[in-house]
């Protein structure tokens, strides 16, 4: 990969090429449910990514030989649509996202009561259909989402954001371009409330302390991205009346 | 947010803190741990002020699988003289994801003697059964109770609706007679 520097990312005043704050989210919107052919689903756009990931189960595993006796076998695929990156992509899986539906897998092993479900499976489909930039972090996110939309009991939502360094600067929220000429990207999966991180990688070079400050900025990213989430299923689960009488009350 | 202002009735997600053990007994929706209540589901949180149960009624789809002891809805896929095949699409009148597999066996379809399951059963017939078994990742089930056997069955001539005299079954179309262990409620309506 070339890190040769084709412009400026960061200005003297600490403002992105995109404009954003160093710390700053690109923007997101979130909407559950928006597929009626799977248990759970949910759409995430977050800067240019365009992601939807559906959720299926809790149900019969194929094939069966595969099928626990104390617990739901977790799947997940993370797929990237042909026409999701500027060179058109073989559908064919690479190994990239052999790799990432792992890490996405791992990511929500801990919030997943799988043990409530044994002998089945709960797949995770996630599709990118535009790709710009931390989209296995976007992708939990949404695949949170799904998860919650088919019922299936979890700990907590899981939510991700990746930091990065860019030009000597630690960001939130590392687009493409920034992740292409930058010096480092760290994508972190969180459950806010029980505080624990579910995925942690790390690409690129950074100090012990820049590692430590990489993860918390963060996790600062993954609790605004949770509130979304929040917001996201209110949207679709409470009536337009009932949220009104609810923020009254607050 | 902390425990005591959790209004019940409040609409909350998975991970949503509800309480302390010290203060509520963790009911259905939700899970605990380190002495924490938190909801597993997303709904509404509810408290019964009586017996300090805090719960979650979900607001999502609730998609269950078959259990032992679960009542079960399918249709019978293959059927040989002695088991029979079912794709199950409801547990306990709830719909699920996709299909699961049920096996029947000839000896838990009636409490008499049945020598062959084509006396008992025929692809395309919707049955009612009880899961009994889930040895070797086999859900095993029995239709020997009353309220449990044929809902719906069709004449394997003609394909028309059976109707049912107990165990005598009769098309009314072709004048076909068949044989069936049938739920009590046969052709009264429901599939559920
Ligand atoms: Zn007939």
């Amino acid at each position: 990969m070339s890190k040769k520097k084709v412009k400026k990312l960061i200005n003297g005043k600490g403002i992105r090429y995109d404009g954003r704050k160093l710390n700053e989210l690109r923007p997101i919107k979130l909407e559950v449910g928006v597929l009626d052919n799977a248990d759970g689903s949910a759409y995430i756009e977050q800067g240019k990514n365009k992601i939807l990931a559906a959720v299926y189960g809790p149900k019969e595993v194929h094939p069966k030989h595969l099928a626990m006796p104390d617990r739901s076998l977790l799947r997940c695929r993370y797929h990237m649509a042909p026409f999701s990156v500027e060179e058109r992509k073989s559908p064919a899986p690479s190994r990239r996202e052999k790799e990432l539906s792992k890490v996405i897998r791992e990511a929500f092993e801990p919030s997943v009561f799988t043990e409530y479900y044994p002998r089945t499976s709960i797949d995770i489909v996630i599709e990118v259909l535009q790709a710009d930039g931390g989209t296995r972090c976007a992708g939990i996110t949404a695949a949170s989402l799904a998860l919650a939309d088919a019922g299936i009991p979890m700990r907590d939502l899981v939510s991700a954001c990746a930091a990065g360094k860019v030009e000597g600067h630690l960001v939130l929220d590392v687009a493409d371009l920034e992740d292409k000429q930058g010096e480092a990207d760290v994508p972190v999966a969180y459950m806010p409330n029980l505080n624990a991180i579910t995925l942690l990688q790390m690409d690129g070079m950074l100090t012990s302390e820049e590692f430590e400050q990489a993860i918390n900025l963060a996790v600062e990213g993954c609790k605004q991205i949770y509130q979304l989430q929040k917001e996201a299923l209110k949207a679709k689960y409470v009536e337009v009346k009932e949220a009104k009488k609810e923020d009254a009350e607050q | 947010m902390s425990s005591s202002k959790q209004k019940s009735g409040q609409f909350v997600v998975p991970g949503d803190r509800l309480g302390v053990i010290e203060e509520f007994v963790p009911g259905p929706g939700t899970y605990e741990e380190n002495g924490t209540i938190y909801s597993f589901a997303t709904g509404r949180a509810l408290v019964d002020m009586l017996s300090k149960q805090v719960s979650v009624f979900p607001k999502t789809r609730f998609l269950p699988v078959p259990k032992v002891g679960s009542i079960v809805t399918g249709q019978v896929r293959e059927v040989q003289s002695k088991t029979a095949n079912l794709r199950i699409f409801q547990v306990d009148k709830h719909p699920i994801s996709g299909s699961f597999t049920g096996v029947l066996h000839v000896s838990d379809v009636s409490f008499h003697y049945v020598e062959i399951m084509h006396d008992a059963c025929k692809p395309g017939d919707i049955v009612r059964a009880k899961v009994v078994s889930d040895k070797n990742r086999t859900f095993h089930l029995s239709i020997k109770e009353p309220d449990l056997g044929a809902l719906h069955a069709f004449c394997s001539r003609c394909g028309n609706v059976l109707t049912s005299r107990g165990a005598q079954m009769r098309c009314l179309k072709c004048g076909k007679i068949e044989r069936r262990k049938v739920a009590q409620d046969y052709g009264k309506g429901g599939i559920v």
